[in-house]
């Protein structure tokens, strides 16, 4: 291998990437109504939206995406990714929408369309029974864990700059790793969204506290899609059968089902405050 | 750890077989090709192969993957996930194999070679009669460790969206919090598969031609 | 898609640590593999027939597994066997104890490789077991077992971005995290690629320059 070949091999590389994909403009929604499948892409380590109980794949999201493929005619296929690879692969056209779901915040609006709000993502922290931390504050010089490439980092990350010390902030491939080293004391909390540590925390009754107030600022979450006019159609058709849902009482009931309340979401999110 | 979720991994396990299985047996004749292109004496052909080879020794197969997966799809070839694991693993064997085979075949001793030449063997005759089974038979223990190189590879292709024994172990410990027992059981499960190609390897190398009976 | 290299360019501070964490950890891993990995090499050459079994179980595992279970293992199963380590000392043994089980058989493959009659030779003229291996085993062998060491170091290098799946901050974790942020995901798979690219070819060229030293040496020493 000499150096020369080595060079033609990034040329090469380079022209991949400049090689651009002739846009092939089809309506997804027609082409999902054909094919009969929604592939919808997530990661399965988001309880309780999303997860694995023992084998089997569960959660708000797989409910609710049931009913939706009900709403449009379809099945659902799932492609579970390592978060980190979820929105990659939204972009690569690997599948039509994501699950997640997502906290909606205004640099994922800049780039995504989200849905329909489906649940409270307001950020709070989970710490290891018995941890000194009895406010959010609280975990100023703290090792605390975090999903990355997540809002709820963004927002730990924001918080950490206000406080006189800051966070030893550690980054985890999903939310699942964090809980697991919580556990295993390397960490002493994970902020994440409430009603994730919720779960998690009634989940291993006694071992995880939730530290309230939530440090973050008020957020939803909500499924993703891409802005571009191939898809508009089908993301308008999830927003109008979560509405439905929504107005014919199967949402509040699934929230029930899986936080043990209902949420009081708005129809959408325009200007996020985070 | 119940029986329920040690079946559970065998069945991912069926994942990680088909998926090995069937990547080191395109990656082997991929190898073919790309051997006998290194071997040319025409520096034009060998650049692209040796490339290729340089590419898929040289980059960790978790970054091939993403690369597969995610920039595929902008030259117009968007696979689903088993396709995008099978061509990561099938490429990343297919550069080990052929830097293989071609060591294989350079080491076919010349003197056998002029050897058949005089005795009247056509070159036709010569590469089936005298170079390949020779290089098989130098080749094939290297053969037999790539094999279990990419059954092990293979935990990651959960990278792609597979649940494969590895991905199903960390599903599964997440969920019942038994994180010893789950990933000794899936690195039983490695094992028990290594140590069954390690063995039929064996029995194999004794029976190709020039073996020790 | 456009390719973006500003977004490198903004965070090429990061990037050079993450690398600089990665050849710290590979060489460091490396080299503590390769004295553990001939310490048992030699024990189980010299340490009789009992130990040689003893010894071929761990390395068998180790050999038989993914890096990526051990990993999971080790990492995940560790604190509830009292073993709880932080990231990175945790992936520095993963890769010391992982490379040492086949830096030994690479060891062990060369020792065999030595022709018997120079170490019988050796015997007869009254050389000690350490002499016999400084002085007939290892330059003998060094030669035989170059190659595949380098190559052992090369698929080293590309095992310890699996050390990213426990959050240790290296190279993949480090570009991967950018990409994220910056939404510019192609731009970090092929900046990954590119580095890791430049290493093995790097490192191969070393290799390759060790060896061609090592041969002259071999064939003009007296």
């Amino acid at each position: 291998m000499k150096k020369t070949t080595f060079l033609k091999a990034a040329l090469g590389a380079a022209m991949l990437f400049s090689a651009s994909l002739s846009a092939h403009a089809e309506d997804v929604l027609a082409k999902v109504k054909a094919a009969g499948t929604l592939k919808v892409g997530t990661e399965t380590a988001f309880a309780p939206f999303d997860y694995i109980d023992a084998g089997e794949h569960a959660g708000l999201n797989v409910d609710l995406f049931a009913e939706i493929g009900k709403e449009l005619g379809v099945k659902i296929e799932w492609v579970a990714l390592p978060w980190e690879g979820v929105l990659p692969g939204l972009e690569a056209g690997k599948f039509d929408v994501v699950a997640g779901p997502a906290t909606i915040t205004k640099a994922r609006l800049e780039r995504y369309r989200f849905t329909v709000p489906i649940a409270e993502a307001t950020v709070a922290i989970l710490k290891k029974a018995g941890a000194p931390i009895s406010k959010p504050e609280d975990i100023a010089g703290k090792a605390v864990g975090v999903g990355k490439a997540t809002a709820q980092l963004a927002q730990l990350t924001e918080f950490s700059a206000t406080l006189p010390t800051k966070v030893d902030i550690r980054e985890y491939p999903a939310f699942n790793d964090a809980y697991a080293d919580m556990a295993a004391g390397r960490i002493v909390a994970v902020a994440n969204s409430l009603p994730n540590i919720a779960f998690v925390a009634k989940q291993r009754n006694g071992a995880f506290e939730v530290v309230l107030p939530p440090f973050g600022k008020k957020t939803y979450f909500g499924f993703i899609g891409t802005k571009d006019a191939d898809h508009a159609s089908l993301v308008d058709a999830i927003d109008a059968a979560l509405l439905k849902m929504k107005a014919d009482g199967r949402m509040a009931k699934l929230q029930e089902k899986w936080f043990g309340q209902k949420f009081d979401t708005p129809d959408a999110v325009k200007d996020p405050a985070f | 750890m119940s029986f329920k979720l040690f079946f559970l991994l065998l069945k991912a396990a069926g994942w990680t077989l088909s998926i090995s299985l069937v990547s080191i047996l395109l990656g082997f004749a991929l190898a073919i090709g790309l051997s006998a292109v290194l071997l040319s004496s025409k520096r034009l052909y060998r650049a692209p192969a040796e490339l290729f080879i340089s590419f898929f020794r040289g980059v960790p197969l978790l970054v091939q993957l993403l690369f597969i997966y995610n920039l595929l799809p902008f030259i117009g070839l968007n696979v689903p996930s088993v396709v995008a694991a099978i061509i990561g693993l099938t490429l990343c064997t297919a550069a080990y194999q052929a830097e293989n085979l071609r060591g294989g075949f350079e080491s076919v001793p010349r003197g056998l070679i002029e050897a058949a030449d005089m005795a009247g063997f056509s070159v036709r005759q010569i590469f089936l009669r005298i170079k390949v089974p020779i290089a098989m038979r130098l080749t094939f223990p290297a053969l037999v460790n790539e094999a279990i190189m990419i059954l092990k590879s293979s935990s990651l292709v959960s990278v792609v969206g597979i649940v494969e024994v590895t991905k199903m172990a960390q599903d599964l410990a997440s969920s019942t919090y038994l994180p010893i027992e789950l990933f000794s059981s899936a690195a039983l499960i490695y094992l028990v598969i290594c140590w069954s190609i390690a063995l039929i390897g064996r029995y194999t190398e004794r029976a190709l031609p020039g073996g020790v009976k | 898609m456009i390719f973006d290299p500003n977004v490198i360019l903004k965070h090429l501070p990061e990037i050079i640590q993450g690398t600089g964490v990665t050849l710290a950890l590979w060489i460091a891993g490396m080299a503590f593999g390769i004295a553990l990995g001939f310490l048992v090499a030699t024990t189980r050459r010299y340490g009789g027939k009992a130990t040689n079994v003893v010894l071929a179980i761990p390395v068998e595992i180790l050999r038989g597994t993914p890096f990526l279970v051990q990993i999971f293992l080790v990492y995940y199963g560790g604190p509830f066997a009292g073993l709880s380590l932080g990231p990175i000392p945790c992936g520095l043994i993963c890769l010391t104890v992982y490379s040492a089980a086949y830096y030994s058989e690479v060891f062990r493959a060369g020792f065999a490789a030595v022709p018997h009659g120079h170490v019988e030779a050796a015997e007869c003229l009254g050389l000690s077991r350490v002499q016999i291996i400084r002085r007939i085993l290892l330059p003998e062998m060094a030669l035989i077992v170059l190659p595949p060491s380098v190559n052992l170091a090369v698929i080293l290098l590309k095992e310890s971005a699996v050390l990213s799946i426990i959050t240790v901050p290296e190279l993949t974790t480090t570009i991967s995290a950018i990409g994220s942020q910056e939404y510019a995901f192609l731009e970090a798979i092929f900046l990954l690629a590119v580095i890791y690219w430049a290493i093995v070819e790097a490192s191969a060229k070393l290799g390759r320059i060790a060896e061609a030293r090592l041969s002259t040496f071999r064939f003009s020493a007296p």
